[in-house]
């Protein structure tokens, strides 16, 4: 898609090129055209209103058919066509200011916003916390993710791995900004679901309550549906309430967030599980026209080691963390160990320390740089006391009288094997040894628990035995059935699942509507350009990541509060400044190139332009070496770097970072602004080769033409 | 200076403007720069009679130009073969400094393109044998362009006109 030409970017060059070729003759059409032209581009920029799209097809309309020259029947005909065959595209320019081939730079969505599975527009939401606007920022977070409390809490926060300003220092905290204005607005009461449309007379039935359900039921219930959401727990959240520790994301989180689906008047059922309780054919019958599958993995691997079967204290992961969440507090053992690496081990782990285990052990095959789990979650379960033994391969387990002593393990090295991108454990021969463990929890992984969905005839599944769907779509292989979230990725974040449910919300409108499906996934669409604020250069530059203030250590090993405590509040408005705005600058490296190459001056030293080669980054460097001469800011294609004058002063500020602020001279006779000194000093020392005489008189050029003009007026022969 | 010459008979300019109005279309430029410029100078009382002259300013092409020796870039640039200076777009990144720098106020900012713009005597169309925009449109004909030796011949001509009518006057 990116490799794509954006169908206006064509039309609009298309045009350029018949004005300037000068094929086209008659003044009536060259009018018409340029008049085209400006609609054209007010819609490449994002300034296009409703009336554009019907005013160009309009013009065109009248070059093709008004009086006869036949470059104008051509230009008419040529945009007619680019309307008719690339509408979708036309419209997103106009309504959602979006343009994915970022060919119209003013519309191309940031890094941060397209690292996002769900494609929430966070400059947008990040500079909208900035300014204390924490209800609108939820607003903005609401329209691509129904649980921004959630998000901001246990998102894997792939945005923060893309963010820009990770290349000059650290990337904003983009996930906890999230979960501060979430929790702001609801405690002001300003936390409130958009208008609803009118309601429809279709329903449709979520299977599935979780992040990937929720959300899918979320946006049809927008669009007026009626939804209802089948879940076989008795509690909503999916993996997010049963998967997540509470001490990550406390239940009332998800129940505040549920809660708003309630006013929607999305219907719940619990304990009712697809296939037993309730099949398809019941369901049908009560009128629901479609149905989305959001089942989960919630089915552990088995770790495939001999006696696995034979003891009871062979437990599995997902189980342990199900059970302490619906509220069981039992101690699985005293020595647990855990067999394996991802964000689920650990969070096994660090629950088995607060249910009273004495001694937790994480067994992982490989080390720690190979670790699917955060890093930040793995650093505070080693605070807590979790052990980690790396380089281990677990190969059975040893017991007396059917209870477990212990796990045998073989020592492994790493061996990079053709092929494969990561490094593969092998056994070391004659390294076993037994790890002393009373309680061994698998979590090696989950697959789809699909007994629920074999009654279901023609659905296809992957090799994975995941449902396999249109990634596009969400479509199964049966009509009217979609699905999405973990059932159809595997393990996956609860981002996915909740862009997954997002896209499939709208997949299920288009197929209750009889409108055809899309063939390309939607791109993430930019939800407004927030004015960016003042802030010094040496601010943007001294600001640093907030650490994350966490629970004392005690507290932490023995009770379920959470461990974040979350920013303060001066923390999150001071972190939101850090933001570079990547939706206005684009990074394209036009100023640079101009003040370094074509002005010689070389006053910006902006090195996170280049994703490849990130060189040094000083905003405060331009202040000692700019001119304020402007170049800069008139090769700017965005608008992101500015001079203007202010209360006697010249500013130039990228994005608002105040990168230079000179005072201004100005014009002797009647007061224009002439520049700083500095500028004037530059141009001096440019023009002193030709001229002796030093010019003290500071008057500006209209002022300048209007003296020569009288001193021709008397040197003039009358 | 360039071997051209664009010569202003103020004694028959009335002020019409046409000339700047013909040279913004003949550029298509947008509101604000104006290449060439009447400026009126007065009404002052010369003998007890109110007098206003209304002097055409372009750009004179200077010799020497400061707005060449100015420019950062390389954009504003003296034509080897007629000596008329002019701006390369291409290279214009419009830093202003041309017009810091002219004494005369000739470069003006074009604020659509974000560059410099100044008056180049039409080039394009002088190369072509024409005249300059401004010239072509001038209602009393006051404007003239040509070569340099040709021009003086005409103010030449003028002047001896303009003494013979003052002795008359007189007579």
């Amino acid at each position: 898609m990116s490799d794509a030409t954006c169908p206006v970017t064509a039309l609009i060059r298309q045009l350029e090129e018949t004005l300037n070729s000068g094929r086209m003759p008659t003044p009536w059409n060259r009018r018409i055209t340029e008049e085209i032209l400006d609609l054209l581009k007010d819609v490449a920029w994002g300034r296009a209103g409703a009336d554009h799209l019907p005013a160009i097809r309009e013009l065109a309309g009248s070059l093709r058919d008004d009086p006869p020259s036949s470059a104008g029947i051509e230009t008419g005909r040529q945009v007619l066509a680019a309307l008719n065959e690339h509408g979708e595209v036309f419209r997103s320019h106009v309504e959602t200011h979006n343009c994915a081939t970022r060919d119209c730079v003013n519309l191309a969505p940031a890094p941060c916003q397209m690292a996002c599975p769900a494609g929430i527009d966070v400059p947008t939401y990040v500079s909208l916390i900035g300014l204390g606007r924490d209800a609108e920022a939820i607003e903005v977070i609401r329209r691509d993710n129904p649980f921004p409390w959630v998000c901001g809490l246990v998102c894997t926060r792939p945005c923060e791995f893309m963010c820009v300003r990770g290349r000059i220092d650290t990337p904003v905290s983009i996930k906890f900004l999230k979960a501060f204005a979430a929790e702001r607005a609801l405690s002001e009461r300003h936390y409130k679901n958009p208008p609803q449309e009118p309601p429809k007379e279709q329903k449709v039935c979520v299977i599935g309550a979780g992040p990937g359900g929720l959300s899918a039921a979320y946006y049809l219930a927008l669009k007026g549906y009626g939804v209802r959401v089948i879940e076989a727990l008795p509690v909503s959240g999916g993996m997010i309430m049963v998967g997540i520790p509470r001490y990550r994301l406390p239940r009332e989180v998800i129940d505040r967030e549920v809660a708003m689906l309630q006013e929607l008047g999305v219907e719940f059922r619990f304990n009712t599980r697809f296939g037993s309780d309730v099949t398809l054919e019941d369901l049908k019958a009560e009128g629901f026209a479609a149905f989305f599958f959001a089942i989960g993995c919630h089915s552990a691997y088995k770790m495939g080691m001999p006696g696995e079967e034979d003891f009871p204290q062979v437990l599995d992961a997902i189980d342990i963390l199900k059970r302490v969440a619906l509220g069981d507090r039992t101690v699985p053992g005293k020595k647990a160990v855990i067999i394996g690496g991802g964000n689920v081990a650990i969070d096994v782990a660090r629950t088995c320390l607060r249910l009273g285990s004495e001694e937790v052990t994480i067994a992982y095959r490989r080390t720690r740089s190979e670790m699917p789990a955060d890093e930040e979650e793995v650093e505070q379960a080693e605070e807590e006391g979790v052990r980690l033994a790396f380089l281990t391969i677990p190969t059975g387990l040893t017991g007396e009288d059917g209870r477990l002593t212990g796990l045998q393990c073989l020592r492994a090295e790493l061996v990079r094997k053709e092929g494969s991108t990561r490094m593969s454990p092998v056994p070391i021969a004659d390294s076993d040894f037994v790890m002393p463990a009373d309680v061994v929890i698998g979590a090696i992984g989950q697959r789809v628990d699909n007994s629920c969905m074999t009654g279901l005839k023609g659905l296809e599944w992957t090799r994975r035995s995941t449902i396999q769907v249109n990634m596009v779509t969400m479509e199964t292989s049966i009509p009217g059935i979609f699905a999405a979230g973990d059932a159809v990725t595997g393990p996956a974040t609860v981002i996915e699942a909740i862009g997954g449910g997002k896209r499939a919300a709208d997949s299920i409108e288009r197929f209750l509507c009889g409108i055809p499906q899309p063939k390309m996934p939607p791109v993430p669409v930019r939800r407004g350009r927030v004015a960016y604020f003042d802030i010094p250069a040496s601010t943007k530059m001294v600001l640093k990541r907030p650490e994350m203030p966490l629970l004392n250590i005690d507290r932490r090993r023995t009770t379920y509060q959470q461990v974040e405590l979350g920013y303060s509040e001066n923390d999150v408005r001071e972190e939101s400044r850090r933001c570079l705005r990547c939706d206005i600058c684009l990074r394209c490296g036009k100023c640079v190139e101009v003040c370094r190459d074509k002005m010689g001056v070389n006053a910006l030293q902006l090195g996170y332009f280049d994703f490849d080669h990130p060189v040094k980054t000083d905003f405060r460097i331009t202040a000692e070496r700019c001119i304020t001469c402007g170049a800069c800011a008139a090769n700017c294609p965005t608008g992101a770097m500015q001079m203007e004058d202010r209360e006697g002063e010249r500013i130039l500020s990228l994005c608002g970072t105040i990168l230079n602020r000179q005072k201004l001279l100005f014009c002797e006779k009647c007061g224009a602004t002439l520049g700083p000194a500095r500028y004037l000093d530059f141009i001096r020392k440019k023009t002193g080769a030709v001229v002796s005489v030093s010019n003290d008189r500071r008057i500006c050029d209209a002022c300048a033409r209007k003296e020569s003009a009288k001193v021709n007026v008397d040197i003039m022969p009358v | 200076m360039s071997k051209y010459y664009l010569f202003q008979d103020t004694k028959n300019c009335i002020g019409c403007h046409s000339c700047e109005i013909q040279c913004k279309a003949n550029k298509g430029l947008p509101p604000g720069p104006k290449l060439c410029q009447i400026i009126a100078v007065g009404p002052k009382l010369v003998g007890g009679l109110p007098r206003a002259a209304y002097i055409f300013m372009p750009c004179f092409h200077c010799e020497n130009p400061w707005c060449v020796a100015a420019c950062p870039t390389g954009a504003m640039q003296q034509r080897a073969s007629d000596g008329i200076v002019f701006v390369d777009q291409n290279l214009c990144v419009g830093c202003k400094t041309c017009i810091s720098a002219c004494p005369w106020g000739a470069p003006q900012w074009n604020p659509e393109t974000g560059k410099v713009v100044k008056c180049d005597y039409c080039m394009d169309r002088v190369d072509q044998g024409l005249k300059p925009a401004c010239v072509t449109i001038c209602t009393t004909h006051c404007l003239r362009f040509g070569k340099v030796e040709e021009m003086t011949q005409i103010r030449r001509e003028r002047h001896a006109k303009a003494v013979a009518a003052l002795e008359h006057s007189d007579l």
